[in-house]
């Protein structure tokens, strides 16, 4: 069940993902929610409050996905993480538009999520690494390859459903994982290559 | 802005992107010690195994100058299939043959009551 608070939360998301943070006023979250203007004002103090509290929760959920990691290194656990990171992206998508706003010096949350992002870089990079490690990857053709596969599929995980988008096609959760795991596909061995047909194929057969 | 506010402010914890590498690096190889073990592996447990269908023999004999304890696990199912295990040496041979008694119920003891061999199994031949 949620409380009014986690209410707020929810619609601001969705507000915000619809009209931009900017443009969205207390008024239209507040009849989102189903409550009046006051008692949003007394759960947040203003719409900076809500927008922080947003903020903590997305930062929240996205330190849960690189969390994941620690679980374990295998391909099965890579496809649970790129679903996340699907479902993570697809639903906060107002905040990758918040970076194109201003070129100027980055505020405190754009700061944090720098962090995050490039966290999430090096995550990427250490699960190609440990391919390598345990032979279902080549060995690296030339130096800083794997790096800037790596970068290539940050790119993708983050921009992949924008782009959709700008298209004009509705993205989906499988070509989402399926264009990642194309970008892999080139670098299997044989037995990597066999074992990815045994595991990861079948999620996207039916 | 008041001291309060400056110490509620302390910026959170956070790790180089350097060390970060390194941990992941970490628990990568870890992933990779924790693979699945072949059942093989466990062939010694199986080996050895029939030494729990074993009677156990103490034998105190003189080596070198002073009385020693071996203990014979013999398999009850064909007694030739033995192992002589030394236990202790000792100068006295009244305590040798307390020690050898002792540690003969100590590793006889079983819950199907202490297994023995007897000569018979052996199948002798008397030609």
């Amino acid at each position: 069940m949620y409380n009014t608070k986690q209410k707020i939360l929810n619609s601001s998301i969705q507000l915000f993902n619809q009209n931009g943070v900017d443009a969205v006023r207390l008024q239209q979250i507040a009849e989102d929610t189903g409550i009046s203007v006051g008692n949003l004002a007394y759960h947040f103090k203003n719409k900076d409050a809500i927008v922080e509290s947003v903020y903590e929760y997305i930062f929240e959920e996205f330190s849960a996905i690189l969390r994941e990691y620690a679980v374990s290194t295998a391909m099965t656990s890579f496809d649970a993480q790129l679903s996340s990171y699907y479902d993570f992206f697809d639903k906060y998508q107002f905040y990758i538009a918040d970076f194109f706003k201003t070129n100027n010096t980055l505020n405190e949350h754009q700061q944090i999520w720098q962090g995050y992002v490039t966290k999430m870089l090096i995550q990427i990079k250490s699960r190609i690494d440990y391919l390598v490690l345990n032979q279902d990857f080549i060995p690296e053709p030339m130096s800083g390859l794997y790096q800037q596969v790596a970068e290539n599929i940050w790119t993708n995980l983050i921009f992949y459903i924008q782009k959709c988008r700008m298209q004009g096609i509705t993205p989906t959760e499988m070509q989402y994982k399926l264009a990642i795991w194309n970008q892999l596909r080139p670098y299997f061995t044989e037995s990597g290559l066999a074992e990815f047909n045994q595991l990861i194929l079948p999620i996207f057969s039916y | 802005m008041n001291l309060y506010s400056t110490i509620m402010k302390k910026a959170p914890f956070t790790i180089d992107n350097a060390t970060y590498a390194q941990l992941l690096k970490g628990l990568n190889e870890m992933f990779l010690s924790e693979k699945k073990g072949n059942s093989n592996d466990f062939r010694l447990y199986f080996d050895d195994l029939w030494l729990s269908d074993t009677a156990v023999i103490d034998d105190v004999h003189k080596s070198k100058g002073e009385w020693v304890v071996d203990l014979v696990f013999a398999s009850i199912h064909n007694p030739l299939k033995f192992i002589r295990r030394f236990i202790v040496s000792h100068p006295c041979p009244k305590r040798a043959a307390q020690k050898a008694h002792f540690m003969r119920r100590l590793a006889a003891k079983d819950q199907r009551g202490t297994l023995e061999v007897t000569i018979e199994q052996l199948n002798l031949c008397q030609n």
